[in-house]
């Protein structure tokens, strides 16, 4: 009984301290994990986390949202997939005119890529949009930084 | 009866943290199934607010004085912007963007740890707005004492402020959240300014005329409320005298071929060969400079 309530004792000393350790400094474990893949150059911007059920069409990007990018910057769209997606997380940049400026598949050789790199040239509102790999179902977070 | 009283505490221990992040998760995670989802795809208004509240910005600014080689200044800082005596979630919520802009600024080149008497300002500010809850106060200290992880120390600064931005919004407060956003442009374009009259390039210049796209939406943003008290009604007379001066400034457009694209590290590397180009007069840069110095120190003039 004595030794039990010892252990107790124990378990709550080391309550805070295992929270802490466990919240991390980043408290999502998917963020961390992202932010942490995104390359030592890298200066964090903005950040978009998607999940999304089984889709029906193949080519449609169900998630879309608009930003700005600013000419001469180099940004990083990092696509980070959970482990337990079905489809891989993908993404593709339009412009103002709806003309794509990006993809990170490569439809000649099915290439997924998990970072783009994109060199800005032309100030302006754009619109990113993610969906997962054949319409399937995932989670996941893109950052989108800056590298230089 | 001890023993199940120890694994209730030992679940509790082991399940409270996966909990915690869970619904944290849920938050602002998108849910959807097959169809719902084209729902949303944002159009109009929402899209607009969507860009506007980007409190990255600042730091875009911030890094792009450091691509042109420019040394830190502590000068270009509001460091006479008293948060204890601060008064009225007017000069509140402004300060609280201004400063947001000062943090991001001091984050890029690295000054962490010079940075905490800021978030301290930060800390009552927000408080002081009833939203002190969604800043993590003593993670962003720990990081910027250990000025080890820049990533996370930007995560988090800019989390907090997007969802104070939120909360103001759903609280029916969005008047404060506006402000936030005025405030922190005016700083971040009073750095651009400055910086430009000391160094002055291309780059900056180009980025400078290009606000014009941001100041319209801003306007916009602050519009609602300018007939709410004196302040918001100067802030806007402000706001639009700074409009005046960005009135014939124009940007245009070149077609370029297709995109170059370079395949390396297992990452994919795009140069956009479409470019912008700002038409903007010395005359009309110098009429910018002036009226942003002129509005950002009477915002922090503590009176």
């Amino acid at each position: 009984m004595t030794s039990m309530k010892k252990i107790l004792l124990g378990l709550l000393i080391l309550f805070p301290a295992f929270t802490i350790a466990a919240g991390q400094t980043v408290p999502d474990p998917m963020m961390s994990k992202c932010l942490s893949s995104t390359g030592q150059a890298s200066k964090y911007l903005k950040d978009y986390r998607i999940q999304l059920g089984q889709g029906t069409s193949q080519n449609d990007f169900r998630y879309r949202a608009k930003m700005s990018l600013w000419k001469n910057t180099k940004y990083r769209f990092t696509l980070c997939t959970a482990d337990n997606s079905k489809g891989k997380l993908i993404l593709t940049i339009w412009d103002e005119t709806n003309k794509i400026v990006l993809s990170s598949v490569d439809n000649d050789t099915g290439t997924v890529y998990s970072y783009i790199d994109f060199i800005c040239n032309k100030s302006g509102i754009y619109q990113v949009g993610f969906d997962f790999t054949e319409g399937q179902s995932g989670s996941g977070v893109s950052i989108v930084s800056m590298i230089q | 009866m001890t023993g199940r009283v120890f694994i209730t505490v030992l679940c509790v221990v082991l399940l409270l943290p996966e909990c915690r992040n869970s619904s944290k998760k849920s938050e602002n995670l998108v849910l959807a199934d097959a169809d719902s989802m084209v729902s949303v795809i944002t159009a109009g208004s929402d899209a607009d607010e969507e860009i506007l509240r980007n409190f990255s910005s600042p730091l875009e600014t911030a890094n792009l004085f450091q691509v042109m080689g420019v040394p830190f200044s502590q000068a270009y800082l509001a460091t006479s912007l008293n948060a204890n005596v601060l008064s009225g979630s007017f000069n509140q919520a402004l300060s609280l963007g201004i400063l947001g802009a000062d943090l991001g600024y001091l984050n890029i080149y690295g000054k962490t740890s010079t940075s905490l008497e800021l978030v301290s300002s930060i800390k009552k500010l927000a408080e002081g707005l009833r939203v002190g809850q969604f800043f993590d106060f003593e993670t962003i200290k720990r990081l910027s004492l250990n000025n080890s992880n820049l990533d996370s120390l930007l995560y988090l600064s800019i989390d907090s402020y997007n969802k104070i931005d939120k909360y103001l919004r759903e609280d029916n407060r969005g008047y404060l959240s506006s402000l936030m956003i005025a405030g922190a442009w005016i700083e971040a374009q009073y750095f651009a300014t400055q910086v430009i009259k000391q160094y002055p390039n291309t780059l900056l210049r180009d980025r400078i005329g290009e606000q014009k796209f941001f100041l319209d939406g801003l306007i916009k943003s602050v519009e609602p409320y300018c007939k709410m008290n004196d302040q918001f009604s100067e802030l806007c007379s402000d706001l639009a005298g700074i409009a005046e001066e960005y009135r014939d400034i124009r940007i245009s457009y070149t077609e370029g071929g297709a995109p170059v694209k370079t395949v390396k590290d297992g990452g994919l590397e795009i140069t956009q060969t479409e470019t912008s180009r700002v038409e903007m007069t010395d005359e009309q840069l110098a009429k910018i400079i002036e009226i942003t110095g002129i509005v950002r120190n009477k915002l922090i003039a503590n009176d």
